[in-house]
């Protein structure tokens, strides 16, 4: 009795101190959780592979068929790159000036609760609601809770994730909703909007979060109802969760 | 005591440190093996039911699986336990084997 009383005190006392008890922990741990995080990644690629193998094929083909696509497309977009630079000096906009980019990286992830813990805390300038995006600019989600030396980073599949987003190059917004499970889903689209598969995702500003032009994700399946006033849409992220390794915190300057 | 109390704080330890940073890339339907709660159980099943290492294995290893975890402290820890002692009052009061002498 005295022994449980005794415990449940511990325990209601930690959660107290709970931000510095698992920063201590997380600092002493850090170095084999980054270990074992590689290794993992490593041997899962491997077996990825294997049981791949199949699709491979398939995927190859069609990846050549992309690549054709997109070296005719990027011919294109380096023009325009070229003509955009010269708008941005010209107009001194440019996205460096606007964030702070701090370089982070995955140490551990938490699958029940989709969310992610990275190497760095409030020590280096991190503090909660900063977006987290990979180095092709995907969103990848918000730091939730700040450490010390810590953070973690709440997954835009994760249930409590919600955030304003529009179809790129158009004026439909809508907003972007965590199912869990590693799953996310467009709402509250006007019916009178018209969507379609494949089309880009990217977040905007209205919303206050996060801001404009990070990549979501690709439009999957449309699920449209006369009966719902908006119509609501799977969307297939654009990065791979097993494959986070470093990432992006943006900081406003 | 003292030097198994050591071991499993060690070995939970490590377990825990696994579970959020090694076998997170072995889902298996979106799911993750939680390897403590494995042990925890296969302990309980085999200790002597009128011992209590399996409670104490429950709750150090509910500490650790809490640090790594977003939940609240006492989450894991709760949940063990519980695990723990259900398995031991099943044992204790419900299940005989004569020929099995258990340590």
């Amino acid at each position: 009795m005295v022994f449980a009383v005794l415990a449940v005190g511990v325990i209601v006392a930690l959660n107290f101190f709970q931000k510095q008890v698992r920063n201590s922990f997380y600092l002493i741990s850090a170095p084999i959780q980054k270990t074992f995080w590689q290794a993992g990644d490593k041997v899962s690629d491997f077996f990825e592979t294997i049981t791949e193998i199949k699709n491979l094929k398939k995927e190859n083909e069609e990846i050549k068929l992309k690549i054709q696509l997109l070296t005719a497309e990027n011919a294109s977009l380096v023009e325009l790159k070229k003509e955009n630079e010269t708008l941005r000096a010209a107009l001194n906009l440019g996205l460096e000036k606007d964030f702070k980019l701090t370089l982070v990286q995955v140490i551990g992830k938490d699958i029940s609760q989709d969310s992610l813990l990275i190497n760095k805390g409030s020590k280096h300038g991190l503090s909660e609601g900063l977006p987290v995006i990979t180095e092709q600019k995907n969103l990848v989600g918000k730091i939730s809770e700040v450490y010390e030396n810590f953070s973690k980073v709440m997954l835009i599949f994760n249930k409590e994730s919600s955030f304003d987003a529009k179809i790129s190059d158009e004026e439909i917004y809508g907003v972007v909703k965590g199912k869990g499970n590693f799953k996310i889903f467009l709402d509250l689209v006007p019916q009178d909007k018209e969507i379609k598969q494949g089309d880009i995702l990217v977040t905007s500003v209205l919303g206050g979060i996060f801001p404009n032009g990070l990549l979501v994700g690709e439009i999957r399946e449309i699920k449209k109802s006369d009966l719902e006033p908006f119509q609501q849409a799977e969307i297939s992220p654009f990065f791979d969760i097993g494959k986070l390794g470093n990432l992006f915190v943006i900081n406003p300057s | 005591m003292l030097k198994t109390v050591i071991l499993l704080v060690l070995i939970f330890y490590i377990l825990a440190l696994a579970q959020a940073s090694f076998l997170v890339h072995f889902q298996i339907f979106g799911m993750v093996l939680n390897v403590s709660l494995l042990l925890i159980v296969l302990i309980n099943i085999f200790e002597n039911p009128q011992k209590y290492l399996g409670l104490w294995s429950a709750l150090i290893s509910g500490f650790f699986l809490d640090i790594f975890s977003n939940r609240f402290f006492g989450f894991w820890v709760l949940i063990l336990f519980l695990t723990a002692l259900f398995i031991k009052l099943i044992f204790r009061k419900h299940v005989r084997i004569p020929f099995i002498t258990r340590t």
